[in-house]
């Protein structure tokens, strides 16, 4: 797969996962409830692990993602560099969610999940745009 | 091989202050009990067990909630005082409280509280003061010392005899008549909510947010307006 192709996916990726993250951040600051099929949204986003640091996790994937979006739209080595250490960081972080949500909040979000898979299509993407970089002779 | 690190670290950073972050609750809120508003709010309003208002009011609303659940504290701070002013005190909707507790602990104990306030005709009071005074989820902090507080604060409620009344088969029959009620109904969340012509039965009403905007729409077709 060339650069240019990995660049298309993650910014495809990043922008599903800037949507998902939009909306989560959207529901929390307008008190809408969220649209959830799993039943465990709300909890999850009420729960202590909601916050890092006080900022709400919603708000830091959505900036994860943007910064995402933004070194989709550059092939240089800096660009491909700092997404996958941001992706690759987000991914790990994500298990860490899926892992709070089965086994300590007791609750699935679903948004959050299929953000927590994007996250990790993300980081696969971005090492492979560093590891298939033109390498200097 | 170093960008693989960097993450790495990173990830671990954020990790540990999750971890960090989540651990360091306290086992009490810092004691806000007041109860002055909340007095006033429900002031003159017949109360009955888990009910609240008249009982020929022509709908029925009913609130699952658990005392532990942040959002139902929201819908009580946002929603509620205009619910109560708008629609129960002129006699439109009777307000009936269906507390579930799968939060954890402190959920039960609070329930437990709220339904025994109940068996004196002041559930309403000690739930809206249960979620103003609202701790972190599972921490230890629905005490016996808060709970005298806010139950002191509730005029007219025998404390001791509420304490008395916590465990009682009663007050666990309410809550095992709250789960068969939202297992029913396909309850899946907290706050949730089910409206009907009082008498009839009830339905899950899909409520859009949790100020009183969200739930004025059902309420308003209910009652034909």
């Amino acid at each position: 797969m060339s650069d240019r192709a990995l660049r298309v996916l993650v910014g495809s990726l990043a922008t599903v996962g800037a949507a998902i993250a939009g909306y989560l951040v959207y529901t929390r600051y307008t008190n809408t409830r969220i649209a959830c099929a799993t039943g465990g949204c709300e909890i999850v986003q009420s729960s202590k692990y909601a916050e890092l640091s006080g900022v709400p996790v919603a708000v830091l994937g959505l900036a994860a993602y943007l910064f995402l979006l933004a070194t989709a739209l550059s092939a240089s080595e800096l660009a491909r560099a700092a997404g996958a250490i941001v992706a690759v960081a987000g991914a790990a972080f994500s298990l860490y969610l899926v892992y709070l949500q089965v086994a300590v909040i007791d609750a699935i979000c679903q948004w959050c999940v299929i953000s927590d898979v994007v996250m990790c299509l993300l980081a696969v993407a971005c090492v492979l745009r560093v590891a298939r970089a033109p390498r200097p002779t | 091989m170093i960008v693989g690190a960097i993450a790495i670290a990173v990830a671990a950073a954020m990790i540990t202050t999750s971890i960090l972050g989540s651990s360091g609750d306290s086992p009490a809120p810092p004691s806000t009990v007041a109860g002055s508003e909340t007095t006033t709010l429900l002031e003159g309003i017949p109360q009955r067990g888990p009910a609240m208002g008249t009982p020929d009011a022509p709908v029925t609303l009913v609130e699952f909630a658990d005392l532990q659940c942040p959002f139902c504290r929201e819908w009580s701070q946002q929603a509620f005082p205009t619910v109560v002013r708008d629609y129960v005190r002129p006699g439109k909707v009777r307000l009936v409280f269906r507390g579930l507790h799968f939060i954890g602990p402190d959920s039960e104990k609070a329930l437990r509280f709220a339904l025994a306030a109940g068996q004196q005709q002041k559930l309403w009071n000690a739930v809206d003061l249960l979620y103003e005074n609202q701790g972190s989820e599972n921490s230890g902090w629905v005490t016996d010392e808060l709970l005298r507080e806010i139950g002191g604060a509730i005029p007219g409620l025998d404390v001791d005899q509420a304490f008395a009344d916590m465990p009682t088969a009663a007050v666990t029959a309410q809550m095992s008549a709250a789960e068969d009620l939202a297992v029913g109904l396909s309850v899946q969340e907290t706050p949730s909510f089910a409206a009907g012509k009082t008498g009839d039965g009830l339905s899950l009403v899909n409520v859009s947010s949790l100020t009183a905007d969200g739930i004025k729409p059902a309420l308003d077709s209910l009652l034909g307006q």
